[in-house]
């Protein structure tokens, strides 16, 4: 799905996955923190979302 | 290929005389040039309606979704891999089915050769290697090769992998082909240039739906764009409502598609959805080595766990 | 009847004349076809086209359409009231239009200009349209207008009719509509063509080669048609997919959808189909059409029985040859028709 998502271009640093156990506190912090730098350097989605119907 | 027609008949008359088959389902001859007319045959005195030459790229899995007859089905390679999925999905028995293979040597691609011709294809005529077509300006010829359906170009399993009857020896299969060209070259591009591709190629789709339900995958009683209780997707044509249906549209064929070029072929305005379709196809080749159809007793990519697959996604 | 001639070197220059008073429509060609879109300042439409390749209804029966808008807003004192919005109903004038897509307009007006109900987006639309047809000198192997009473040169539906004579247009002018234009125009040169307009009719005429076959139709019991024994086999390879509604010039019917973002929502149409088990599911999850023969026949018997009865109009369907060409699986109303037309034949005899 992520690399259908990405073909069709969505940017590759938009979708994250990741596998964390409940132990893990520090992976998910570090996980968290990098996705949020990653997205907001990408800054607000504009692809995929849908605003008012754009019909005649 | 000049005897596939009559001995597609001659088998689907000796199958429906002694009773192997209910019907048989082919191709008719279509009432227009470049064009046949999926039938379905229950006399054996009817069998000479059927036919077989490069205009019979509807894929005729899709008429087996349930049926509960014994049924005798036409297959070219593709169609034999969209059965052996169908056989796998449970959506018919293999106890149900005689096979009856052709080995291929690709569909024409009606579209190109209007767009190569003046004036109306009155008639056509063809040969295994070369298509001459007639408009009231004269006659002219191609290499079937130019003219075929791109999916047909690159296909790799032109002779059926599962048959009961064969009309044909198998014809060799092509080595060497880039399959994937097209989908490395969007690959290639940059996050907004593929935005911007996809924008443009889906632009004239009209939601008729006939990619999907001319796809033998496509089965579902009722498919998400037509869920209404509640909706899922909006009706009309704003482009991320039709971005949406032709994204999971395509997302539901993952592991699934054989690349039979039915829906690009069914779509009236020409859109090659292919390349959406095509890139989980890589996908699925390059990441577990899996293309679909080949053996009804292997599960399907996305059915199984190994060990190795490859988990890169996932941080 | 008034017949102006147009020099084609004129032409350019007079649709630049009307852009004042008209926004103008024509054929425009993508990368493979031809289709109706609004021609930008400057642009010329290409009439070297046999037919588009979806017809023009969407001129004045858009895909999707925004009907009502309203906010959902309790504090608003326009919350919760439709209102219609705003539209460009503007003079527009359609330039190419074929034949019979002018006569499938008149044919969907029946159904959208009744004395009971007036389809206001519909006749909005319709009515600022001046149409200026263009006659087919050379119909394709799918036409078969001649035999639904339409043709190459049919003006039925049409302001002006445009009658291609190599270096110049014949353009008989047809209505009041059609004079304005022409006037708007500059196009005055009035020009004896009678003669060669019949002569190109006869010639247009005689190029068509198929027929569709009726004539037992309108006399043939209903219920023999619909109990008829033919339609398994003509709804065999039907996909139910909506290209031949979808792309036919006469096919009407819509879908009313609510689309709300937020507290704003529209209120919009789209076209459905016939074809799609969605069209005529019950709240209650009951379909009466749920098969794929029942909407295969249903597709059939509007356009070559009910429509027939119903208005006593001949069939709904102009000959444009469309859905022919288009049907993924190669099913031709030629041929259904032929089949429905040998039923209407025995129903006939056994009476």
């Amino acid at each position: 799905m992520k690399n259908l998502l990405e073909h069709m271009g969505i940017e590759p640093d938009r979708l994250h996955f990741s596998w964390i156990s409940s132990a893990e506190s520090t992976k998910f912090v570090s996980v968290v923190r990098e996705i949020t730098a990653k997205v907001k350097a990408l800054g607000p989605n504009e692809r995929f979302v849908k605003k008012e119907a754009k019909v005649a | 290929m000049s005897t596939y027609t009559e001995n597609i008949q001659q088998i689907a008359q000796r199958l429906l005389k002694e009773c192997r088959v209910e019907m048989v389902i082919g191709f008719r001859k279509g009432s227009m040039p470049l064009m046949n007319e999926p039938c379905v045959i229950t006399q054996p005195e009817a069998v000479n309606q059927l036919v077989w030459d490069s205009n019979c790229g509807i894929n005729l899995t899709h008429y087996l979704t349930n049926r509960k007859e014994k049924i005798g089905i036409v297959a070219k390679g593709c169609d034999s891999r969209n059965i052996v999925t169908h056989i796998t999905e449970n959506k018919i028995q293999r106890e149900q089915l005689v096979i009856i293979g052709v080995p291929c040597l690709g569909m024409i691609d009606r579209r190109k050769i209007n767009a190569m011709v003046e004036g109306d294809i009155q008639s056509v005529s063809e040969t295994d290697d070369a298509v001459t077509v007639a408009t009231r300006n004269g006659e002219q010829t191609f290499a079937k090769m130019d003219v075929l359906q791109q999916n047909c170009a690159v296909c790799v399993h032109r002779n059926p992998v599962i048959h009961d009857e064969m009309v044909a020896d198998p014809v060799p299969e092509q080595n060497g082909v880039d399959q994937y060209a097209d989908v490395a070259a969007i690959e290639a591009m940059t996050p907004d240039a593929r935005w911007r591709f996809f924008d443009e190629l889906l632009a004239p789709c009209i939601r008729c739906y006939a990619c999907r339900n001319a796809c033998p995958l496509c089965y579902c009683p009722t498919c998400f764009v037509d869920e209404s209780k509640p909706q899922w997707v909006g009706k009309s044509q704003d482009p991320m409502d039709v971005r949406t249906f032709h994204f999971l549209r395509a997302y539901h064929c993952a592991g699934r598609c054989t690349d039979c070029g039915a829906c690009e072929r069914a779509c009236p305005v020409g859109i090659n959805m292919r390349l959406l379709t095509k890139k989980l196809n890589k996908d699925c080749l390059d990441l577990y080595g899996w293309e679909a159809g080949l053996s009804p007793d292997a599960r399907p990519a996305l059915d199984v766990y190994k060990a190795n697959d490859p988990e890169d996604f996932i941080k | 009847m008034k017949v102006i001639k147009i020099e084609k070197s004129d032409l350019a220059a007079g649709l630049d004349k009307l852009r004042g008073g008209y926004r103008l429509f024509g054929p425009v060609k993508d990368k493979t076809s031809h289709g109706f879109q609004e021609l930008a300042a400057g642009q010329a439409p290409d009439l070297a086209f046999q037919n588009t390749r979806l017809s023009p209804k969407n001129l004045v029966f858009p895909q999707s359409e925004t009907l009502l808008a309203y906010s959902l807003d309790g504090n608003d004192p326009e919350g919760h009231i439709a209102r219609e919005v705003d539209k460009d109903y503007s003079p527009r004038a359609v330039i190419g239009i074929r034949p019979c897509d002018a006569k499938a307009l008149t044919l969907v007006k029946m159904n959208f200009d009744t004395d009971a109900f007036k389809d206001p987006y519909w006749l909005n639309l319709y009515n600022a349209s001046t149409f200026v047809g263009l006659a087919c000198d050379a119909p394709g192997g799918t036409c078969f207008c001649t035999t639904t009473g339409s043709g190459p040169f049919h003006e039925e539906g049409l302001d002006v009719l445009l009658v291609d004579q190599h270096d110049h247009f014949l353009a008989k002018v047809l209505t009041d509509k059609g004079e304005k234009l022409m006037t708007a125009a500059g196009f005055n040169q009035s020009a004896d063509g009678d003669a060669a307009v019949e002569k190109a009719k006869t010639a247009a005429e005689a190029a068509i080669t198929t027929a569709i076959v009726t004539d037992s139709l309108a006399a043939a019991d209903p219920m023999a048609l619909y109990n008829a024994d033919i339609w398994e086999d003509i709804a065999f390879a039907c996909i139910n997919c909506g290209t031949c509604t979808f792309s036919c010039p006469t096919c009407w019917c819509f879908d009313i959808q609510d689309e709300a973002q937020g507290n704003k929502g529209v209120r919009m149409r789209n076209w459905d189909s016939c074809m799609f088990p969605l069209f005529t599911m019950h709240t209650t999850g009951h379909n009466p059409r749920d098969t794929k023969v029942k909407r295969t026949r249903q597709r059939f018997m509007h356009k070559l029985k009910y429509f027939v009865d119903k208005y006593n109009a001949g069939i709904m369907c102009v000959g444009c040859g469309r859905c022919v060409r288009q049907c993924p699986v190669n099913i031709d109303i030629r041929k259904v028709s032929a089949l429905m037309n040998n039923v209407g034949d025995a129903a006939k005899c056994a009476v």
